[in-house]
């Protein structure tokens, strides 16, 4: 699972959910992605669980680039703990997400098996997403 | 590539506010610059724009009716869209002069299917090209029909038209054919769990 080999600081604050997408908004590395449509913190498990079901699903002959990292940390306060007494400890990474990013992207030489892996992948993640690919969403 | 004309309109207001309610009316606000000249904002039909972008590509050149009887000649530099709604935002403008070289960049188009097994990762998407500036190329064609395993096309090997010169460098990689990856090692590319522990550690450094 994707996690960070070292942060500044172990507890911060949970990140902006506002805008869109400054970057990354374009399948570059493979000819289809999923594009992020809501705003969304995706979690370490989450992208694990989609990438799983993308390699499931073409089982060989393909490539996938995850273009997200989950490098933000959210806590959580124990169950049944009265309020107060400090922060929660980390309980999740996830990717701040906004929408118009390219969460994963993937090449494989059958379109119709690209689109279902990747249509798999989109059930696993908290948000609206729909695929994309590199030479289509020209106006 | 050919030539378009397309009326352009003087903006006189500017701003997120007039930006937007220029869109609203059906335009695309512009900026024309270049050539030492102040710049000028200007509204561009967004239906006519988009449809030179989608026939012409990115790297259309365009004759612009300024509309107090002058035109201009320019070569359309950024093109902005949102990142959602996929409709042009915004355009930059570059003055152009006929016969002027231009360094600009071109799509790299693969074509035909790599041998059996095999799979292409096309590593550029995109070359930079010095053309003049009315024969610019649309895209470059690559083909790959055949191509074994471990071949690797790089940027001095594309094909281009005459009069064009290469300003990517030559040994760049563009396209590169490996063999297809197995189940196994599909599964072990990301899948590699961290342990626990490193989890805790990372939190606590």
């Amino acid at each position: 699972m994707l996690i960070p080999r070292k942060v500044k600081h172990r507890k911060q604050h949970s990140p902006s959910r506002k805008g869109a997408a400054k970057g990354g908004t374009r399948v570059s590395f493979g000819e289809f992605g999923i594009q992020a449509l809501e705003p969304a913190y995706v979690t370490n498990r989450q992208i694990e669980s989609a990438r799983i079901a993308i390699t499931r699903h073409i089982r060989r002959g393909g490539k996938v680039w995850i273009n997200i990292f989950p490098d933000r940390p959210l806590t959580k306060k124990p169950a049944e703990t009265r309020m107060g007494s400090g922060k929660g400890s980390p309980e999740y990474w996830v990717a701040n997400v906004k929408p118009g990013r390219v969460l994963f992207e993937m090449s494989f030489p059958n379109e119709a098996v690209a689109r279902e892996a990747l249509r798999r992948a989109i059930h696993k993640l908290p948000m609206k997403c729909r695929i994309v690919t590199r030479e289509g969403g020209e106006f | 590539m050919s030539e378009v004309r397309l009326a352009a309109e003087p903006r006189t207001e500017f701003g997120k506010g007039a930006a937007r309610r220029t869109r609203r009316a059906g335009k695309i606000p512009a900026v024309l610059y270049g050539h030492g000249s102040d710049p000028k904002h200007l509204a561009l039909p967004a239906l006519e724009f988009a449809r030179v972008v989608r026939e012409h590509g990115h790297n259309a050149v365009l004759t612009l009716d300024l509309g107090d009887g002058n035109s201009e000649l320019a070569l359309t530099k950024t093109v902005t869209t949102h990142p959602i709604k996929n409709y042009i935002e915004h355009v930059d403008l570059l003055l152009v002069q006929r016969g002027e070289q231009v360094t600009v960049e071109v799509p790299v188009v693969v074509t035909g299917e790599p041998a059996p097994g095999t799979l292409l990762t096309q590593e550029l998407t995109e070359v930079t090209l010095q053309a003049e500036a009315l024969h610019i190329p649309e895209q470059v064609e690559l083909s790959v029909a055949g191509v074994g395993a471990g071949t690797q096309i790089h940027a001095r090997e594309l094909s281009l038209p005459q009069g064009v010169t290469l300003v990517t460098d030559a040994e760049a990689l563009v396209a590169n054919v490996v063999p297809a990856p197995t189940a196994a090692q599909m599964e072990a590319e990301g899948g590699a769990a961290e342990p626990a522990e490193a989890a805790e550690a990372a939190a606590e450094a």
